[in-house]
């Protein structure tokens, strides 16, 4: 009946395969094109129910490591797991569970939206041949493209026919939904509406992998992350527990800031100036003894507060690290 | 409620006749591939006007088969399958086959069709049968044309055999018939390989470079005497032999050969797509 | 892998069709066959007497006549080198049909018993001969006699031996092979004509000739069945729209001009180009004239007997007269000269 598909969207899966822990999983995973070595020794683990974010600038191997999770290229070494199939040996028992917009959407410019989805959605083993119709009208307003179903794809925007690859990824209710980039080309509206599409994903219990060269995205949508940088993966875990690898500090509005950093380092207190504030490391003192320390060095403090280290921070330690 | 739900099949594939349904929808939407049939329909309608209107070429003159369509309308279909067979058909199958991989690819709608998923080999299947639909079309369309441009505009009741026998009009249709279906043989032939092509590249003008220029190349490859030993294996070798439909009786030697090697490029064609779509990083 | 499994079975059938493509550049040539031996007078004799059987064949002529390029003739042409294809039926009581098929078109002669049709395609014509008035009559001699009377004639100026055998479209054959004498100013070597063990019919003609690896000239079925014919494929009726045309026989008169010169292997023929160019000529997709070919590919020569232009090719020569005489020979030059000089 079409009203089962039509609810179908956020309807949560239970049905787990066997004794799989992680929605996806990499052990050692390598892939060379010729002397290039795009991805080497990856281990990444996706717990079910996670928002994962993988980080890392263009380039950096995390579009190759998708395409190796999902089955479409073969690793040069190291295995794979997907719902608990190995891949790409079983990749197509996962991959009727799984949705996916990798390396931007792909349509015919000569169909129209809707039949570029239909076409899609003919392919969809999970959809039986009454529902077709059906599931891709609801993914069209799940993205808000119902009134632009109709016309032909040569003519969106690129914003729109981003949405349109997300539709299709979420033809069928997935158990695990990779987004490769899924806000390139979108306006600061669309990228809230992706948003908040993986917020409705997450709160159906459907396991999400996003990659993304923005850190701002990640640390907004995601509650796991994963930082790739030149191929090999630097870091990976709960946002929250990355966020913290930073330690306590003290953001400081002063007066003077050169008189400030100079009141500190002369207490041997850890501090730097950045975007016209004083950043201070409460590994060893804590604040009423920093804001005691600028007022006895006559700087004003106009305002002080905890900071929390942000991913930029964390990404930029990290990759200077291993660079 | 039944025990069965539309949305959950649980099964790793969806069923063929859905996607070659979907495919063939795809490949005959397409308003490129709609033009060419259109094209192809005019091709018979041009030349038996031509005929008609000028009484063909004398004599001595010009092609020796198109000399005989005068006043002989059911030789058009097979003069038309003669003088597209070399170029035209190839450029049109070779069109279709680039679409299929190397256009999917270009377009990043393989991904998709990979990530549905439609299983590797199966993809091969559905894009062959999509090419193949898509060559009988064609050659079909200029034998259903010719037969009726041949009867309406040239007109005959029969058809005089280059032996120089009359065929009552069904033998003559069936004639056009065995010559439409060997044809498409040769034609599936051409289309595999450049399949095979397809699945080996992402710019569907390669595709259509290597076909036409192969055919090109074999061409001339097949008139050097040096080279006699190479000609077997040339399809370009055999291809007038659609021709000899229209002798009797038919010596069947050439076109049975045409058949074997046809038979052979769609091993070889379907397999390399194979091989080629099993690895490949897409 | 699965995968590459999979990869690997799709190259075996890659394989497989390339193996397919190379079966057909496989001659379908068989063992030489093991027959009884056999005195060439008797084969040549058992040849005479065999009945021309019901049969259906393709018959393949490799022409490696060694003649000059001719401008104006097309290479599929059986003047120029290369091969053509014939095909023949015969009901073994006199009627023929035999098709030379070439590109886009087809000549057929059919020999209904009665009368002979000879059609051509790309003119569209018919042409009707009654030959009854020009057949020749066989000889009362019995055909034993006549082979007796015809290897004794050969052996004047040739060996004549049975050298092995062969297998000709599939059917086994004795090799007869006709040698020159040493004396016999002659550019061809050898003669050898396959004959079938079965049937005693011959089936494959190959000339050989003065140091050449490759025959001049080879002629042989490469398809034949010896079955009844479809007594159809023997009667022939203008098709409509065809233009029918009833010459009166001409060969008589030519025939007046024809003379023999020399015996044996040096046999030189002479005879006279009629005056007007013959209209069927040039309608033959070569040249329109033979004397204007013979000034454009010929030598020009001179002697007691006039001025000419001689062609010279592997398997003999021709010589033609500025007035319109003509020589032709498996000979050298010189004996084709002397012998356009030789008195009447």
């Amino acid at each position: 009946m079409s009203g089962t598909t039509e609810t179908s969207g956020t309807a949560t899966i239970d049905s787990v395969p066997g004794s799989a822990e992680f929605a996806a999983r990499t052990h050692g995973l390598r892939k060379t094109y010729g002397r290039t070595v795009a991805v080497s020794d990856v281990d990444l683990a996706v717990p079910h129910g996670v928002v994962l974010g993988m980080l890392g600038p263009n380039g950096s191997g995390k579009t190759t490591t998708i395409r190796m999770l999902l089955g479409l290229t073969l690793p040069t070494a190291g295995t794979a797991e997907l719902l608990g199939h190995a891949v790409p040996e079983h990749v197509d028992r996962a991959l009727p569970r799984v949705g996916a917009l990798v390396e931007g959407p792909g349509f015919h410019p000569f169909l129209s939206g809707r039949e570029n989805l239909l076409r899609s959605a003919a392919t969809e083993p999970e959809l039986a041949g009454s529902g077709l119709r059906g599931a891709v009208t609801a993914a069209l307003e799940r993205v808000g493209l119902a009134a632009a179903a109709g016309r032909k794809y040569r003519a969106y925007s690129l914003g729109m026919k981003q949405r349109l690859g997300l539709a299709s990824a979420l033809l069928v209710p997935r158990e695990l939904v990779v987004l490769d980039e899924p806000t390139n080309g979108l306006d600061p509206a669309g990228t809230r509406e992706i948003r908040q599409v993986i917020a409705d994903l997450h709160a159906a219990g459907t396991t999400v992998v996003v990659s993304s060269h923005l850190l701002s995205e990640v640390e907004a949508t995601c509650t796991h992350a994963a930082v790739l940088h030149k191929g090999s993966l630097v870091t990976q875990g709960e946002l929250t527990t990355l966020l913290e690898s930073g330690g306590p500090n003290l953001v400081v509005a002063a007066s003077d800031d050169v008189a400030g950093l100079e009141a500190l380092r002369e207490r041997g207190i850890p501090a730097r100036r950045e975007n016209g504030a004083l950043r201070v490391e409460l590994t060893e003192v804590d604040s009423p003894e920093v804001i005691a320390t600028l007022v006895h060095a006559g700087v004003g403090v106009r305002e002080a507060r905890r900071g929390r280290a942000d991913l930029e921070d964390i990404f930029a330690q990290l990759t200077e690290e291993t660079s | 409620m039944t025990t069965t739900t539309p949305t959950a099949t649980h099964r790793s594939s969806a069923p063929l006749g859905r996607v070659l349904l979907s495919e063939l929808r795809w490949v005959l939407r397409r308003p490129r591939n709609l033009l060419a049939l259109l094209g192809l329909a005019a091709l018979p309608v041009l030349i038996g006007t031509v005929v008609a209107l000028t009484g063909g070429p004398s004599p001595g003159d010009g092609p020796a088969l198109l000399a005989s369509v005068a006043g002989n309308g059911l030789v058009l279909p097979i003069v038309t399958l003669v003088m597209t067979q070399s170029l035209l058909l190839p450029l049109v199958t070779a069109m279709v086959a680039a679409d299929a991989l190397a256009g999917e690819s270009a377009h990043g709608t393989l991904r998709g069709l990979l990530l549905a998923p439609v299983g590797r080999v199966r993809l091969v299947w559905v894009k062959a049968t999509g090419v193949l639909v898509m060559t009988v079309l064609s050659v079909a369309v200029i034998a259903v044309v010719g037969v009726l441009t041949g009867l309406v505009i040239v007109g005959s009741d029969g058809l005089v055999t280059l032996s120089g026998t009359t065929l009552p009009l069904t033998g003559a249709i069936g004639r056009v018939a065995l010559a439409a279906g060997w044809s498409m043989t040769q034609m599936a032939g051409i289309g595999a390989i450049a399949l095979a092509v397809s699945a080996l590249t992402e710019h569907p003008l390669v595709v259509l470079a290597v076909t036409v220029g192969g055919l090109i190349v074999f061409g001339v490859l097949g008139e050097l005497p040096a080279l006699e030993w190479l000609r077997p294996f040339l399809i370009t070798t055999d291809l007038y032999a659609v021709a000899d439909v229209l002798r009797d009786p038919i010596p069947t030697g050439d076109l049975i050969t045409g058949l074997w090697r046809a038979g052979c490029y769609v091993l070889i064609g379907v397999s390399a797509t194979v091989a080629r779509m099993a690895t490949r990083d897409v | 892998m699965k995968r590459r499994s999979v990869a690997l079975t799709a190259t075996a059938g890659a394989a497989a069709g390339l193996l397919g493509l190379t079966a057909l550049t496989l001659p379908a040539g068989a063992a030489k066959p093991d027959l009884p031996a056999i005195e060439p007078e008797e084969l040549v004799s058992s040849a005479m007497t065999a009945r021309s059987p019901e049969m259906a064949g393709t018959i393949r002529v490799d022409n490696d006549l060694g003649l000059p390029a001719l401008p104006g003739v097309p290479e599929s042409s059986p003047l120029s080198g290369g091969s053509s294809t014939l095909r023949a039926w015969s009901d073994g009581q006199g009627r023929h049909r035999l098709t030379v098929p070439s590109e886009g078109g087809e000549k057929t002669v059919v020999d209904d018993g009665d009368t002979v049709w000879k059609w051509s395609s790309t003119e569209r014509t018919v042409t009707k001969y009654r030959p009854d008035a020009t057949r020749e009559h066989r000889p009362a001699t019995t055909p034993a006699e006549t082979a007796r009377h015809l290897i004794a004639k050969l052996r004047e100026s040739s060996e004549v031996a049975v050298d092995g055998t062969a297998s000709v479209a599939g059917r086994d054959a004795y090799e007869l092979v006709l040698t020159p004498e040493p004396t016999e100013r002659t550019v061809l070597r050898e003669v050898r004509i396959a004959i079938g063990a079965e049937k005693r019919i011959p089936l494959r003609v190959v000339v050989e000739t003065d140091g050449a690896r490759q025959p001049a000239l080879k002629a042989g079925f490469t398809k034949l069945s010896l079955e009844p014919q479809d007594s159809e494929l023997f009667r022939f009726t203008p098709p409509a729209g065809a233009k029918v045309t009833t010459p009166e026989a001409p060969e008589r008169t030519e025939r007046a001009r024809h003379r023999v010169v020399g015996a044996g292997w040096d046999s030189v023929l002479l005879t006279r180009l009629p005056q007007e160019p013959q209209s069927r000529q040039g309608t033959d997709d070569g040249p329109k004239d033979p004397r204007d070919l013979a000034r454009r590919i010929g030598e020009p020569v001179s002697g007691d007997w006039g001025r000419g232009w001689i062609v010279t090719t592997r398997s003999g020569s021709a010589l033609l007269t500025a007035d319109g005489r003509l020589a032709v020979g498996a000979v050298p030059e010189q004996v084709l000269t002397g012998a356009m000089g030789a008195p009447r």
